[in-house]
């Protein structure tokens, strides 16, 4: 778990290093918004209903205590399973890859992370030998495997753009 | 008066006693008639004399034609008039009365004409209102229960089809399984068979999903709708009852008849209807009725009615008003919820996923419930199995070890009555139609929401609820029937006409027939209107919220899917038929407010028995 604790730094300097410009948009946008509802603002990757609806249980809005343990529980949760799924892909075992993202998209959808939700929906999908809506088949593991090892690289690029987010809003960075 | 010595040089005997000597007519006139008579006009007077057979004793054929007792004198006879017989004063009657008006003539006899004329009259008009009255209500019963055999019939249909359509539906739901089957033997993970399917239901063919998703919706929708119209028709055919009952005798129905009867069609709407709708008739009666003191029929009939209407039907309103105001309040403010149990609800929460479970722990316990988890299905059926005893059991579908499905599975084994509501993302709907299968009661959709989650609560905890806060919610609710109960007179007035119609019909009669009665001339335009609005209002009917069985039936009020309803344990479809009312609650949102109806019944106790 330590080693958790200690990647999302890792990631977001990864992540700054890319420079992706999306993340600089979520970032100014959060910033602009922050004043007015302290709420992350962080376009379509956090559902605010969702996640207001967890920040409504903080009894101290300053500390937010409860939905702050949550959210950065979470990012453990998270972290430890991109591990895992990483170590899945090399094995290529696809019913454990669906399973994990099966697991991550329950925790991502409960705290209304929309973006990473879906792409954890189609790493269930894939792992499943499903297309990405699980509606058809893919019987070939190979094509399964590499639409997996792209979409969970998706999965883990929005979940640091909404990680920083959520950090800046807990005030910690 | 005649024996009053003052007054002997004014009134008095005859020489003879067998007459009454008028001596001086204008002092007669001027103070002893006002004070027998409540007039004074001496002609009157003799009038009235004259039509008691009391004659005036000529005496022309005697000398100057002078009287013995002057000039001015004027003697009146009469054969039974003697001063020293009084029995024979019961003689004296009037001439060819109605037999009615000669009895209570008989007590005064020297009622001026005028004013009996008025009586008469009155009399008169008041029996022929009374007779229009009569036809009219045996017009109106007639109606009534030609309306009442042709919904009674119509409901007969429906329930017929209903069982039609669930073979249909049964037939469809063995097919469906049967190409479920066959696609899981062809699903290339062999492991998705070892639990039904459970753990690896995101890998079951698609294909299943489009034959299984109307499937699933048309049995969902039959269930609600069957659960109601099945109820109803008992009801029907009491009301019936009750309407044939009124229409032999013209006498109220007995209270309980009253209270039943009403009670159970007209979910709410229409009792406080019936009695606004009265009362306001008893307001038109007072101003319109002539001051004819006691007529016969139709006071006693008013005031049982009155009695009657009002205070049978407030129990009703609160069972409904209640439902939609907890939620509506529930779903605004959502901070701490106090959804008012009455004891804490012990919740078991299956959930492998911390992060669900943490956030899911917290908002029961912002609902005031006690939480226990359980980290996979396993855990749970030990702890169930162990003996735990739950109020509900919120189970995730997919976790290592053991998952949802099969942990319900094996619930139900021991267990039949806990619910058991699967928590979960995959709600297509063969998934959905499996949790059934397997003993869930209802599914909360992944991510689930407070709101969701609470109404879910409310909806099967419904037992747990507390009247106290039923009661709470009524206080303000915008709802007629509510108001009703509250203050049923001001509401007279905003009756609309949607809502009386239902009256009307199915409490039929007694306001209807007293609201006429006072009315006659004016009436027909009122009592049309209400036929027709009783023929013709289907539509209100549906759009109040159907107080109507068959309007509630497919009324087009939030229809979530109830289907826990059917499959759940044996208790809880008790409180439903104790309550009465739960049967209709056809929506989750109804559901889980109608649990409160439930615990308010010690309040109205003469409603729960059916």
């Amino acid at each position: 778990m330590a080693r958790a604790t200690d990647h999302p730094e890792d990631r977001v300097s990864h992540v700054d290093h890319t420079g992706s410009p999306i993340q600089i948009e979520l970032t100014d946008g959060m910033q602009s918004e922050e004043g007015s509802t302290g709420l992350p603002e962080a376009g379509d990757a956090i559902d605010t209903a969702t996640f207001e609806q967890i920040l409504e249980m903080d009894e101290d809005e300053d500390e937010r205590e409860f939905s702050k343990s949550i959210v950065f529980d979470f990012f453990q949760q998270a972290e430890a399973t991109f591990d895992k799924m990483d170590a899945a892909l090399e094995t290529r075992d696809l019913e454990q890859l669906s399973q994990l993202g099966h697991f991550l998209k329950g925790s991502s959808a409960t705290l209304g992370l929309t973006k990473v939700k879906d792409s954890c929906e189609k790493i269930q999908h894939f792992g499943a030998n499903k297309d990405e809506t699980g509606t058809r088949d893919e019987p070939d593991d190979d094509v399964c495997l590499k639409r997996l090892r792209k979409t969970i690289e998706q999965a883990k690029q929005e979940f640091h753009d909404v990680e920083k987010v959520l950090r800046r809003f807990y005030h910690d960075e | 008066m005649l024996e009053n010595p003052t007054d002997e040089n004014v009134v008095r005997w005859g020489n003879e006693g067998d007459s009454f000597v008028v001596l001086e007519n204008e002092k007669f006139t001027k103070h002893i008639l006002p004070k027998h008579f409540k007039h004074s006009n001496f002609a009157s007077f003799v009038r009235q004399l004259n039509k008691y057979d009391f004659h005036k004793v000529r005496h022309n054929n005697e000398e100057n034609g002078q009287s013995p007792y002057g000039a001015g004198a004027w003697e009146f006879k009469h054969p039974d008039f003697k001063a020293n017989n009084k029995d024979a004063l019961d003689n004296i009657r009037r001439k060819a009365p109605a037999p009615r008006k000669s009895n209570t003539a008989a007590d005064d006899i020297m009622i001026p004409t005028q004013q009996m004329d008025l009586v008469n009259t009155q009399l008169v008009a008041t029996q022929q209102q009374l007779q229009q009255l009569q036809e009219r209500y045996n017009e109106l019963s007639v109606h009534h229960s030609m309306l009442l055999q042709e919904l009674i019939g119509v409901q007969k249909t429906v329930v017929n089809h209903e069982h039609v359509m669930q073979n249909v539906m049964s037939f469809l739901h063995s097919i469906d399984a049967q190409r479920r089957r066959d696609s899981r033997v062809l699903n290339p993970f062999p492991q998705a068979g070892a639990q039904n399917g459970a753990p690896d239901g995101v890998a079951q063919p698609a294909e299943d999903d489009v034959p299984a998703s109307p499937l699933q919706h048309a049995s969902k929708l039959l269930s609600e709708t069957n659960a109601d119209v099945m109820l109803n028709p008992r009801n029907l055919e009491h009301m019936n009852e009750v309407s044939l009952r009124m229409n032999g005798t013209l006498t109220t129905p007995p209270p309980d008849y009253v209270r039943n009867g009403p009670r159970p069609t007209s979910r709410g709407t229409a009792p406080p209807s019936a009695s606004s709708q009265s009362s306001m008739r008893l307001g038109d009666i007072d101003g319109l009725v002539y001051p004819v003191g006691q007529t016969n029929g139709i006071d006693p009939m008013f005031s049982e009615h009155i009695h009657n209407i009002p205070y049978a039907m407030p129990p009703k309103p609160p069972e409904t008003a209640d439902p939609q105001m907890p939620s509506a309040a529930a779903r605004k403010k959502s901070h701490q919820i106090d959804p008012g149990w009455i004891r804490q609800p012990q919740i078991l929460l299956v959930e492998d996923d911390p992060t669900c479970r943490r956030i899911g722990g917290k908002f029961l316990y912002a609902f005031h419930c006690s939480i226990d988890s359980a980290l996979d299905g396993l855990e749970a059926v030990n702890k169930m199995n162990a003996g735990s005893k739950y109020d509900l059991v919120l189970m995730d579908i997919i976790m290592p070890n053991l998952d949802g499905v099969s942990a319900c599975h094996l619930i139900r084994q021991f267990d039949q009555t806990t619910a058991i509501i699967a928590m979960t993302s995959n709600i297509r709907s063969d998934d959905i139609s499996m949790y059934f299968q397997h003993g869930m009661n209802d599914v909360l959709p992944k991510p689930f929401t407070k709101e969701g989650l609470l109404s879910m609560l409310e909806k099967h905890l419904a037992h747990l609820k507390r009247p106290i806060h039923t009661l709470e919610a009524m206080v303000a609710p915008p709802m007629p029937a509510l108001a009703h109960t509250s203050a049923r007179q001001s509401l007279k007035d905003e009756d609309s006409p949607g809502k009386s119609p239902a009256t009307a019909s199915n409490w039929n009669s007694p306001a209807q027939m007293s609201g006429v009665s006072p009315v006659a001339p004016s009436v027909p335009d009122e009592y049309m209107s209400t036929v027709g609005a009783v023929q013709g209002n289907a539509v209100a009917y549906a759009v109040n919220n159907a107080p109507m069985p068959p309007a509630m039936a497919y009324n087009s009020s939030p229809q979530l899917p109830v289907p826990g309803r059917a499959p759940q344990g044996a208790h809880r479809r008790q409180i439903s038929d104790i309550s009465g009312g739960d049967d209709m609650s056809s929506s989750a949102k109804r559901q889980q407010m109608y649990a409160p109806p439930v615990r308010p019944q010690p309040m109205n106790p003469m409603q729960r028995p059916r």
